[in-house]
């Protein structure tokens, strides 16, 4: 077939397993009977009956046949009936990454349905990992990896943007409470509490900055942010990278012993919960000295302290839970939650099945960074959206950034119309401030007029990003409407005639220059304003060289709230004088 | 955490910090053979930098391992950036390749006349490079040649944390004691 010439790559990804394999892994590479009890525990099977490869036993072999090959002595004498194979080319090395990545989100239900003990989400992880080494990944994974190495958090976020969103924020909550303990410190030398955030909200959720903030200024707590080191979140855990989940890790461990931390709190983030407290201290080689605990854990204590008080009755809508699968099967974290919800809201629905047992959202495992393998991860995720509509919640909620961005995901695709929130908001919201809260409300109402009356059409095909741009506008009085791609934002345009529209460039399909230009030529609507938002600055020039007229304003991501209402207002204002 | 020492009229000194945020002549951006900035110190160089930069690289695109390319560093507060590409994932002739495209780098910074030039951890990280290997062939090459003639007055080596800092300190130590011997 290939007379036994083996290329460099595939040779490399061979001589490292063998350095990969610990107790843990031999012991689930070698002890598979193939009873089939795996097979309707993985939501990619039930999603797609028939198909084989889905088959969590199908795609572990993958992985076994290389092990029992080189590694394991049945393979070395009776090769033909262990199925013991080699790798030998570059092609078969992409098949094995269409595998791995594209088929599992190592969620890790197949693994507590084993009679066995097989864990295959370890040893996936490891093939993930021996893949990346050698330069084959998602591309979704390598921008990713790239952001966390060399900036130091997943997203890209740079240091001067992190420090002001957390300055604007701070600078809001303390003109709300009127209160110059009301702030968020940074890098204050021995807090009690070091608080660690996931990138993502700062990028697009900078809400669950400030409701964490309002809840630790509640509570009295001496707490701090790192300017660096901030990002709990390690992609070391999704791209099978040991060395990327150390040095992370270490990131982090280090600046809470620089500052003298005492305990090191986690928002609500599954993958960075496991990687944090669980992982990061065999990756990164060290001995922690430290308390670590997640938010939800920090919460719930403060309300049996007595530190803050909550009032349930200001969460009424009908709630469900979604487990995070690291926080779940992985941590064990399942009961906090659930009490913390029942404190705060009145209207609590379990989903079923749940704790352990619950399905992953589809997002996991860095699935959502790999917008090649988006349709099949889309179709497996009707298993999730039957158990969500089952529940009849509107809003589901999890203590998982990820599983946030994979529900919301799904919950439009399949037409669901839930709303997806974390705990954080929920206690922010029924947190009772006596006094304190009753001093801005009278200026709340002028800010909230800003755009009161204004229509405004938001596209982006980044739901994270329609949803932080909407909140923020209609926070200020405007009606949005939202629109995930150029053929949606054009016919919403016809229909609702818009005040003006904010367009991303970057979109699948019609891209935003495309939708621009023909926004611009159609005759009802070219004289709406348009607000170009983009990630990518080296595409503004494509804009300007239309031979249409040019937007009439321009944002780089990542956005702020103040940038965004500042550009909306100015150009909302300009046409008004026109 | 920092320390230098001087070889021949260049100060060689190694640092801790973010090698894109730096006010310096030139500094290193380990580079991809289609000179594509993408993410990582990419994303610092298109946000902190402006269109330009990639616009002028796209015009010198591709180049081959080991090969290095200087652009503008548009709205930067260097003057220039110097794309190198160098070996990643494991590739063959790790060693070699790296060393030829350290060498690279030094030859293109003397030729453009640039007089400080900051490097990174050369292609750890992201392109897998081991920190001990890198950081051996990049010291050992630039005090090599650091013994030949050369305009550039300062070299610098960023490190982005502790972790990466120390083999290198290491390395650097050892090399301290030869030229503090040699003298």
């Amino acid at each position: 077939m290939n007379n036994n010439v083996r290329s460099y790559k595939a040779q490399k990804v061979l001589e490292r397993m063998g350095k990969k394999l610990n107790r843990q892994m031999v012991g689930s590479l070698a002890a598979c009977v193939h009873c089939g009890m795996c097979t309707d525990a993985c939501h990619y099977v039930l999603a797609n009956p028939g198909d084989v490869t889905y088959a969590p036993a199908y795609k572990a072999d993958k992985i076994r046949k290389l092990f029992k090959r080189h590694f394991d002595w049945t393979g070395r004498v009776i090769p033909w009936w262990v199925s013991a194979k080699s790798v030998y080319t570059d092609d078969e090395l992409e098949e094995l990454k269409d595998t791995v990545f594209g088929k599992c989100t190592n969620c890790r239900r197949c693994s507590i349905n084993c009679p066995m003990g097989v864990d295959y989400a370890t040893f996936n992880r490891m093939a993930r990992g021996l893949l990346v080494s050698v330069g084959v990944m998602p591309e979704g994974v390598a921008v990713v990896s790239k952001d966390q190495w060399e900036i130091g958090n997943q997203m890209g976020v740079l240091k001067e943007d992190y420090v002001d969103t957390l300055e604007w924020l701070s600078e809001e909550m303390e003109a709300e409470h009127s209160d110059p303990k009301a702030t968020i410190p940074i890098d204050k030398m021995d807090a009690d509490i070091v608080y660690s955030i996931n990138p993502r909200e700062v990028k697009y959720d900078p809400r669950t900055i400030s409701d964490a903030a309002l809840i630790f200024y509640a509570a009295g707590e001496d707490w701090t942010m790192p300017s660096e080191g901030w990002d709990m979140t390690n992609f070391g855990l999704f791209s099978g990278d040991d060395d990327l989940g150390g040095a992370v890790a270490k990131r982090l461990y280090d600046k809470v012993t620089e500052l003298r931390g005492k305990t090191l709190v986690i928002s609500e983030c599954g993958h960075g919960y496991r990687s944090t407290r669980c992982e990061g201290p065999n990756w990164a080689k060290m001995n922690v000295d430290f308390v670590m605990e997640s938010s939800v854990d920090t919460m719930l204590r403060y309300i049996k302290e007595g530190r803050i008080k909550v009032d349930k009755s200001k969460n009424t809508t009908p709630v469900t839970f979604h487990d995070s699968c690291n926080n779940a099967r992985s941590c064990g974290l399942t009961e906090e939650p659930r009490e913390l919800l029942n404190l705060v809201c009145s209207d609590f629905r379990e989903m079923y099945p749940n704790r352990a047992e619950n399905y992953c959202c589809t997002g996991g495992g860095g699935a959502m960074s790999m917008s090649e393998y988006t349709p099949q991860r889309l179709k497996s995720a009707k298993i999730k959206a039957d158990q969500l509509k089952a529940t009849g919640a509107e809003i589901v909620v999890t203590s998982c950034h990820n599983c946030v961005d994979g529900l919301a995901d799904l919950i439009k695709h399949y037409k669901l119309g839930m709303q997806v929130t974390q705990l954080v908001n929920l206690v922010a919201n029924a947190l009772v401030i006596e006094k304190k809260v009753a001093v801005p409300v009278g200026e709340v109402p002028a800010e909230a007029e800003a755009l009161a009356g204004r229509k405004i059409l938001v596209i982006d095909d980044e739901p994270d990003i329609v949803t932080f741009i909407s909140a923020i506008l209609e926070d200020n009085g405007a009606t949005v409407f939202k629109a995930y791609s150029g053929d949606e934002a054009i016919a919403i345009a016809q229909k609702e005639k818009p005040d003006m529209m904010t367009l991303d460039i970057s979109m699948p399909g019609k891209s935003g220059i495309e939708v621009f230009e023909e926004l611009r030529s159609l005759d009802d609507l070219k004289s709406i304003p348009v607000c170009i938002i983009t990630g990518k600055p080296e595409l503004r020039k494509l804009i300007y060289d239309r031979q249409v007229l040019p937007p009439e304003g321009y944002l780089d991501k990542p956005i702020t709230e103040e940038g965004l209402l500042v550009n909306v207002r100015k150009i909302l204002e300009l046409v008004h004088e026109k | 955490m920092s320390e230098s020492l001087k070889i021949g009229n260049t100060t060689f000194s190694l640092q801790i910090g973010d090698i894109a945020d730096l006010e310096v002549d030139s500094f290193v951006f380990c580079a991809q053979n289609d000179l594509k900035l993408g993410s990582g110190f990419g994303t610092a160089i298109t946000i902190r930098g402006g269109p330009s930069i990639q616009k002028e690289l796209n015009d010198l695109a591709p180049i081959k391992t080991t090969e290095v390319v200087i652009s503008s560093a548009g709205e930067m507060k260097s003057n220039y950036i110097i794309h190198a590409v160098g070996p990643m994932f494991m590739e063959e002739d790790t060693e070699g390749k790296l060393k030829k495209t350290v060498e690279n780098i030094l030859k293109k910074a003397d030729e453009a006349n640039i007089s400080q030039v900051a490097f990174p951890a050369m292609c750890c990280g992201f392109y897998g490079v081991p920190l001990e290997l890198s950081a051996d062939i990049t010291i050992s090459t630039i005090a090599e040649y650091l013994k030949g003639q050369t305009a550039i007055k300062e070299i610098s080596l960023w490190l982005l944390d502790t972790r990466e800092y120390e083999p290198f300190q290491a390395r650097f130590a050892a090399l301290g004691q030869t030229v503090k011997e040699a003298l």
